[in-house]
């Protein structure tokens, strides 16, 4: 593994849980935006020791939800009373309490689309390789290991400063991550 | 869990101040409405009993919701909930009182359910069949037995946190949950069957399998806008402010964004299933309340009690704004009310509404006497668990 290429970016190992939320808290004050923390376990408010905006998942689904609504209700209204007039059990053509299940079927089938492949596009799957796995010691983020990584698609992003940023706000060890 | 990070204990005061006189107050306007009601019996006997059982049902539901969030809490070791818990378990402790406030439904029998009138009997094949299970002994043993188990529950799971206040004996905490569990079946079945009695059963010939549900989904979003209301409130005091924070609010909040939703689900539910079926012994009972002006109500619980709170309080935001959550909440109380006088009154008055005097003194009877009730006790001991073995996970909820 060659360092002369232009690096992933560099990874951080820290002690504990404490020592990574405030390392976290650190380096978004720093100004970095391109980072991120990897930890056994998900850590409480770890969202805002990082700075992390609120998702705009929620806007994706409810914009999900409401093509659902319509769309439901338009099939039914189509179909229904413009395609396939028919009598049903005496009940008018426009029947809207009985287009509710049919509606909110679709309103929860759509959301989930939108909640699925919103999660899925926002996480930026598929990612058939990830350079962290360059590293030997990130697989310790499945067991006991505690990490940030700053990325070099980082505007501010210096090597040789991020290292030794990361070093002074208590990284026990760091490395350079080949792309 | 972080807890050395920015760790929180309690730093406020923990009793309800002394010198409020809010349940002097509550207790003033109770009395205020006994009295008037009581004039009314005599002015009006027929309407004084159907406003009571609408008044007795409404505070009822919020008690028995309270129950069931208790239980729900310590079954589920929750440790979000902490902090809030002692509101609801106060409020579940008045099972003990409400069924005293029962006995006098007893006497207006005759009146409410139509099952026990003679000629009713005699002339009506499918209330003869019935009569094993509606007959007025029957009846009265099952009350008291739903009121004797859901004294207890609430009786001992409030006597044990406060002996945990004292002690701070792990073992309370153990005992909780040993209760809890089969107190929520028990719960499910004696709620299902006491709302079959109190009220589906003033018309003898309808029935709904999903009565007990409807009447749970409603009674559990109503005490969750209950708790939401009187943590604003202790507030607005600045009682607890360090203790409950927004977590906890987006915790209540989202609970009752979600039971909107299920109270929306079960009560359309209920709704459509008679209405596809067709069938008149069904239909009948949505007849009367559809009745005349009696549909706007209808139309009420469907905007006002779904769609409203559900674009309102869908957001994230929506969730910690207190004084959206405090009009939402207040809303939703008041709905609980008139779902309850829309269920009981169509029988009494068909084909409009009409609003008694009476529907307003004994409202404000059994809420005077019931919140009387609330803050007195509430005022006796620590406002939160303060030695629940949880206690600092919840302090520290993020």
């Amino acid at each position: 593994m060659s360092t002369k290429d232009k690096p992933f970016g560099v990874l951080a190992e820290f002690d504990n849980p404490a020592d990574l939320m405030d390392a976290a808290a650190a380096v978004n004050k720093a100004g970095y935006k391109h980072f991120d923390t990897y930890s056994p376990f998900p850590i409480h408010g770890m969202d805002d020791a990082m700075g992390l905006k609120p998702s705009r998942l929620g806007w994706i689904v409810l914009a999900h939800g409401i093509i659902g609504l319509l769309g439901g209700i338009a099939l039914q209204v189509w179909s229904m009373d413009l395609a396939y007039p028919h009598i049903i059990s005496g009940k008018p053509n426009l029947n809207f309490p009985a287009f509710v299940p049919v509606a909110f079927a679709l309103v929860i089938l759509l959301s989930a689309f939108g909640a699925f492949f919103g999660l899925f596009k926002m996480n930026r799957l598929p990612k058939l390789h990830n350079p962290l796995f360059n590293s030997d010691r990130i697989t310790k983020a499945t067991d006991d290991g505690f990490f940030i990584c700053i990325e070099a698609a980082d505007p501010i992003f210096s090597e040789k400063q991020v290292t030794a940023f990361l070093k002074e706000i208590g990284a026990t060890h760091t490395e350079t991550i080949p792309e | 869990m972080i807890m050395d990070h920015h760790h929180n204990t309690l730093s406020d005061r923990l009793t309800f101040p002394e010198d409020n006189r809010i349940a002097t107050g509550f207790f003033a306007a109770g009395i205020l409405g006994v009295v008037l009601s009581l004039i009314g019996m005599f002015i009006n006997t027929e309407q004084f009993f159907y406003s009571y059982l609408t008044s007795f049902t409404f505070i009822a539901s919020l008690v028995l919701g309270a129950l069931f969030f208790v239980m729900v809490q310590h079954v589920t070791r929750s440790s979000w909930s902490v902090v809030l818990r002692r509101i609801p378990e106060t409020i579940s402790y008045q099972l003990i009182w409400l069924g005293l406030l029962f006995i006098p439904i007893l006497f207006g029998m005759e009146f409410l359910y139509e099952w026990t009138r003679p000629e009713r009997i005699a002339t009506d094949e499918l209330t003869r069949h019935k009569l094993p299970y509606l007959n007025t002994p029957f009846f009265i043993i099952r009350n008291v037995i739903y009121f004797a188990v859901w004294a207890a529950l609430g009786y001992w799971l409030y006597k044990n946190s406060i002996a945990m206040d004292r002690s701070g004996d792990r073992e309370i905490d153990r005992r909780q949950r040993i209760i809890s569990a089969p107190g929520l079946l028990i719960f499910a079945y004696t709620v299902a069957f006491a709302s079959f009695d109190w009220m589906m059963s003033m018309d003898s010939h309808w029935f709904s399998t999903m009565f007990g549900v409807y009447f749970f989904s409603m009674s559990f979003q109503a005490i969750l806008a209950v708790v939401v209301v009187l943590v604003l409130y202790l507030f607005r005091k600045g009682l607890l402010t360090n203790t409950i924070n927004k977590a906890h609010m987006h915790d209540l909040g989202a609970l009752l964004f979600g039971f909107t939703v299920f109270y929306a689900y079960i009560a359309f539910s209920q709704f459509l299933l008679i209405y596809y079926a067709n069938i008149p012994e069904e239909t009948l009972w949505y007849y009367y309340r559809f009745e005349g002006s009696w549909v706007f109500l209808a139309y009420l619980f469907l905007i006002g009690r779904f769609v409203i709170p559900f674009v309102l309080l869908i957001g994230k935001k929506a969730k910690t704004n207190y004084r959206l959550l405090m009009g939402v909440s207040v809303w939703i109380i008041i709905l609980q009310f008139l779902e309850m006088f829309w269920i009981v009154m169509p029988i009494l008055h068909q084909g409009s509404i009409s609003i008694h005097w009476l529907d307003i003194t004994l409202l404000l009877a059994f809420f005077g006497i019931s919140a009387g009730l609330f803050f007195r006790q509430f005022a006796k001991h620590s406002m939160i668990p303060k030695n629940d073995p949880l206690l600092a996970e919840s302090l520290n909820k993020h």
